[in-house]
């Protein structure tokens, strides 16, 4: 039996660059339980994609095409479709057993490559009540019915959240000739990029209501009506702003959640902050041979940087194994920092870092400081919860060096 | 005979003098208006009296508000028109289903009209799953027998009918100290029963159950155990099927013609049928069939109960059942279990529910409040449930009587009625165990004109599903080989293959809509709720049954999913 160098489960784009990059140095397996490559970008027929990688504006598939057709003629890579992992044993190697309709197999690989993406919260999970009819849905159920099956979930759309899926639904069903009624946010900022407020939204009139959310849904059969209400800064109802308003579906784009039930079952420690696991600057979990990349270790909100970690990844793994020596990263004033440990056998000269700001800063400063002294320090402006950065330190941090990160407002 | 005067002195004693009460079908008939639904609820329970009385028929009307009329399907064709059954059962609950099953042993004629688009909607479908144990209930009630009874029939059925049931066992948590005194007390009563009971320290608990609330000792009962409620209703019926029932889905009953105490014939909205005998298998509507029917000795008032349903990963809590101790329930005074925290079959944490009197019978929406006092409620149990394992939650609504006592009876009044009426918990446990007594009074009626015999080749066995996420490997890789569909996971939450809902859109009572595939083989039912598999199911349905997209629906007509075409595909059908 052949044993892979890595086997990559997940074929998005977080899989694809993963799997390209490990073959340089041996075998790869690539599973994806579904019957296409591309992941969620399968369903990204707008475009917006790829700016930072190529310079071009692509769709979300034509993104993922470029990698699909290199993974496709690299004789390195075996591919399995419509094959799902259920489990994985680790012994020295690990233990990969997955099913189709072949049968079940099992693979062996030394390493492991978490590559499996994230799930949309729904709308039980940000308290919505009332009845339980049709047309109440995520936006990522919503394009992929619009853009995969071609047809449309309803003709009067109330929209809760504004991430970037929601945003963007919004539009693509104005386009299809839909109404939106509008876009209600919770928070008092929207959650998705700037841009897509913006080209989305502003674009089309579509009015976006912040501090506000839907309480309840009515209707037995299908959606007919759902009751809006403004909400505190501490997301409590305000009484008597109660509103209901007549529409046939909701469409909720309130957060994705990494999925990472594989890598609960390996034990893989996981970061609350993230919700994926804790990695280094390699994206090694905490469990060695283990590597977590894409949307299952953070929810990115391009997908360049995605391809970008995966590959590091798969780089990594290509560097013969030394015992690792790791250094805790503490962060404070962020939603969350990765990676959250550095191993410092194989740091390089500098190391990337990609972080959210917890809350909205019109004027920042990165700091960070080995053992209470600054050693690093960066001036941001305009630091939003929804934007992603990304940042590359020189770091030499030595054996037990105390590591803090500080985003704080900037003093003026 | 009840004594109205009684009634009407304690009436008046409580303030409801303007309350007309007066003898009807030997039960106590209220008539007037109030402008509190609790007051009408009291008055209810104020004209109680089981001794004398066949039951209190509550007529007051609750001053301007008209609850909502029954749900009926648009549909309206003449499918059913003249037809001539020996039996046909209203509902398709657990306990209609259970009745067919017990039925088609016979060389009969039954069907069995169910208003909704697929069996196990109504209550069947939104309840605790538990097969009580039986020790709150009063050890010499109709509840109680049949309980008891059911309770010992769920495992032969769950063999039969290839239905996981597993006797878990409950702990009833001791909130006092002094509880501890009143065991003696409740052994005596398990005794009369025959209910297994075993008393557990705290030093066990804390090593069963992290994080727990109380500190006093359990009792533990081995004979509660679990069931998929919906999955052992569907299962029932299709056994049933196979036997040659059959089953009237979209099909509501809305008037039935009676004369000199004879059922003449029943009307529906798929035309009217002749049976030789109606069973009332209503459910929360199992009083308007009995007026319909000219025997209405009782009257059901809606309680609602909310559920939370949380995500598996928090079934490290428990592998059985947890409630806590009750002085009211332990003397049978109280009429709903309190809550607990239930590990389900399929493996989540249920808690719940609430009890909450409603005039609505179709309601099964929830609020935030409600869902929170029923957390709130459970946190007390362990400090282990957190709102964030939440996957979902909803609401059934339980038939009650104002005695809060199953009617289980051959109509004293209409020779050819049989009802299963006002079945509250322990329902589920008790289907089976109702359906015997009522197939029995259903063939003593028919015996009464020709000669009933039991059917030679009548086949217990239905075989379900197979959940191979469940299989050993050797198993699902041999099945796989033979129908490959097995192979290819759909759901991947719940890890439900391509074949197996092939299975539920093919199965002997087809299931062509969202809500019908889920209860059968559970896609859809795990933490991203059908994010990533409802699409692909909907295609199936779609291919499966040969109607377009538009045409799929979550749960019957009038819920489909999408609206029309996009652009470019209505572009590419011209
Ligand atoms: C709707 C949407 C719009 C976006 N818009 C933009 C944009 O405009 N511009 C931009 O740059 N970025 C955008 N993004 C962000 C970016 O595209 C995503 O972050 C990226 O797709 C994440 O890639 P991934 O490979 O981690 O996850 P995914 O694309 O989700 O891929 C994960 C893959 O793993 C497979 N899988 C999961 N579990 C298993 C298992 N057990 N066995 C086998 N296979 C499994 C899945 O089927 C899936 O194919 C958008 C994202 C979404 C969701
Ligand atoms: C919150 C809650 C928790 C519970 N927990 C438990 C438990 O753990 N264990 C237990 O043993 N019991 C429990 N119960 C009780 C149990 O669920 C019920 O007793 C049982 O489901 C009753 O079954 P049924 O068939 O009588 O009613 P239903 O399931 O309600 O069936 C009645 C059916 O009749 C149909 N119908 C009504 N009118 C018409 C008409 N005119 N024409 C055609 N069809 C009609 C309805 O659509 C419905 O499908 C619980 C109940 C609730 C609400």
């Amino acid at each position: 039996m052949t044993i892979y160098k890595a086997a990559v489960i997940g074929g998005g784009p977080a899989g694809l660059a993963a799997a390209l990059a490990a073959s340089k140095g041996g075998k790869v397996l690539l599973i994806e339980r579904e019957a296409r490559l591309g992941g969620i970008l399968k369903q990204c027929v707008h475009d917006g994609f790829g700016v930072i990688r190529f310079g071009e504006k692509l769709s979300g598939c034509e993104y993922a095409q470029r990698f699909i057709d290199e993974v496709r003629s690299n004789k390195e890579i075996d591919i399995r479709l419509l094959t799902y992992v259920i489990g994985i044993k680790k012994n020295k190697t690990f233990h990969i057993t997955a099913t189709s309709s072949s049968g079940i197999e099992t693979y062996e690989a030394e390493n492991l490559i978490l590559a499996n993406g994230c799930r949309e919260r729904t709308a039980r999970q940000v308290n919505i009540h009332g009845t339980r009819p049709a047309g109440v849905m995520t936006a990522g159920v919503a394009q992929n019915f619009v853009n995969l099956l071609g047809v449309l979930p309803g003709k009067r759309c109330v929209i809760l959240g504004s991430g970037d899926i929601g945003l963007i639904m919004a539009r693509r069903l104005t386009l299809e000739g839909a109404e939106v009624l509008g876009v209600y946010e919770a928070k008092n900022t929207p959650s998705g990029l700037t841009r897509n407020i913006s080209q989305c939204l502003n674009d089309f009139n579509i009015p976006l209501h912040l501090s506000a959310t839907v309480k309840r849904v009515f209707g037995n059969k299908r959606v007919e009506a759902v009751e809006i209400c403004k909400v505190t800064e501490k997301m409590e109802y305000i009484r008597g702003t109660e509103e209901i308003l007549p529409c046939d579906t909701l469409i909720v784009s309130v957060g994705l959640i990494p999925e990472n039930e594989l890598a609960e079952s390996l034990s893989v420690e996981i970061d609350p902050r993230t919700r994926g696991p804790v990695v280094d600057q390699n994206m090694q979990t905490m469990q060695d041979g283990v590597y977590s990349v894409g949307n299952a270790l953070h929810v990115h909100d391009l997908v360049d940087y995605v391809s970008e970690t995966a590959e590091t990844a798969g780089k990594a793994l290509l560097q013969p194994a030394a015992p690792r020596e790791l250094v805790k990263v503490d962060a404070k004033g962020f939603l969350y920092l990765v990676p959250q440990r550095l191993d410092l056998a194989s740091i390089k000269d500098s190391t990337v870092f990609y972080f959210r700001t917890a809350v909205p800063r019109k004027a920042a400063t990165l700091t960070v400081r080995a053992n209470g002294q600054t050693i690093y320090a960066r001036n941001y402006t305009n630091l939003k919860p929804p934007e992603m950065e990304k940042i590359s330190i020189p770091l030499k941090p030595r054996t037990g060096e105390k590591l803090e990160f500080i985003l704080s407002d900037k003093e003026v | 005979m009840p004594d109205i005067r009684k009634i009407k002195r304690k009436l008046k004693k409580a303030g409801f003098g303007s309350i007309e009460v007066s003898e009807k079908l030997g039960g106590v008939w209220l008539r007037g208006e109030l402008d509190e639904y609790e007051q009408i609820l009291e008055c209810g329970r104020l004209a109680v009296d089981k001794k004398t009385s066949r039951g209190v028929i509550n007529d007051i009307r609750l001053k301007g508000y008209i609850p909502a009329p029954m749900r009926i399907p648009s549909l309206r064709d003449n499918l059913y028109e003249g037809r001539t059954p020996d039996v046909l059962v209203v509902g398709g609950g657990i306990v209609g289903c259970a009745i067919a099953r017990e039925l088609s042993r016979y060389d009969i004629n039954v069907m069995l009209a169910e208003k909704e688009y697929d069996i196990a909607t109504g209550q069947s479908a939104r309840n605790d799953g538990m097969i009580h144990a039986g020790i709150d209930l009063k050890p010499d009630s109709i509840k109680v027998k049949y309980n008891m009874r059911g309770n010992k029939l769920y495992d032969t059925l769950s063999k039969e009918l290839d239905v996981p049931v597993r006797k878990v066992g409950q702990y009833v948590l001791l909130t006092k100290k002094w509880h501890k005194l009143l065991y003696p007390v409740v052994v005596l009563r398990a005794r009369k029963n025959n209910i297994p009971i075993r008393y557990v320290c705290q030093k066990e608990l804390d090593r069963k159950i992290p994080k727990i609330g109380y500190r006093h000792g359990a009792m533990f009962f081995a004979g509660a155990g679990i069931v998929s409620p919906y999955l052992m209703c569907i299962a029932l019926a299709e056994n049933a099927v196979q036997n040659g029932a059959e089953i009237c889905l979209n099909t509501a009953v809305t008037g039935i013609e009676h004369k000199d105490g004879r059922i003449l014939s029943v009307a529906t909205n798929r035309g009217t049928i002749y049976p030789k005998v109606v069973v009332n298998a209503a459910g929360v509507f199992s009083d308007v069939i009995a007026e319909q029917a000219g025997d209405r000795h009782f009257t059901i008032h809606p309680r609602k109960g909310v559920e939370a349903i949380l995500d598996k990963k928090a079934s490290r809590i428990t592998d059985s059942v947890i409630g806590r101790f009750a002085m009211k329930s332990s003397t049978g005074k109280q009429h709903t279990k309190g809550g607990g925290i239930v590990r389900t079959i399929d493996g989540n944490i249920l808690i719940g529910p609430s009890a909450v009197e409603t005039p609505e019978r179709e309601d099964e929406s929830t609020t935030c409040e409600s869902l929170d006092e029923v957390l709130v409620k459970q946190q007390g149990l362990t400090g282990e449930l957190t709102r964030s394992d939440i996957i979902t939650y909803f609401a059934g609504t339980r038939a009650a009587t104002y005695e809060e006592e199953f009617i289980v009876e051959k109509s004293p009044v209409i020779q050819n009625l049989v009802q299963a009426a006002g079945i509250q918990s322990p329902g589920i446990t008790a289907a089976p165990a109702i359906a015997e007594d009522i197939a029995k009074f259903c063939t003593e009626i028919l015996s009464e004109t020709k000669k009933i015999e039991k059917k030679k080749d009548f086949n217990p066995i239905r075989k379900g599903i197979p959940c191979v996420r469940e299989l050993p490997i050797e198993e699902r890789a041999a099945l796989i080989k033979k129908n490959p569909d097995y192979g290819v996971i759909v759901c991947r939450c719940e890890e439900i293959s391509k074949g197996e809902i092939l299975d539920a859109i093919r199965s002997p009572i087809p299931a062509t809509t969202l809500d019908a595939i889920k209860r059968r083989v559970r896609a859809g039912m795990g933490r991203c709720q059908g994010g990533f598999c409802s699409p692909v199911i909907t295609r199936m349905i779609a291919e499966e049954t040969g109607v377009g997209l538009l045409h799929v629906t979550k749960k019957g007509e009038g819920s489909e999913l999408l609206t029309s075409y996009t652009k470019e595909v209505a572009n590419d059908n011209l």
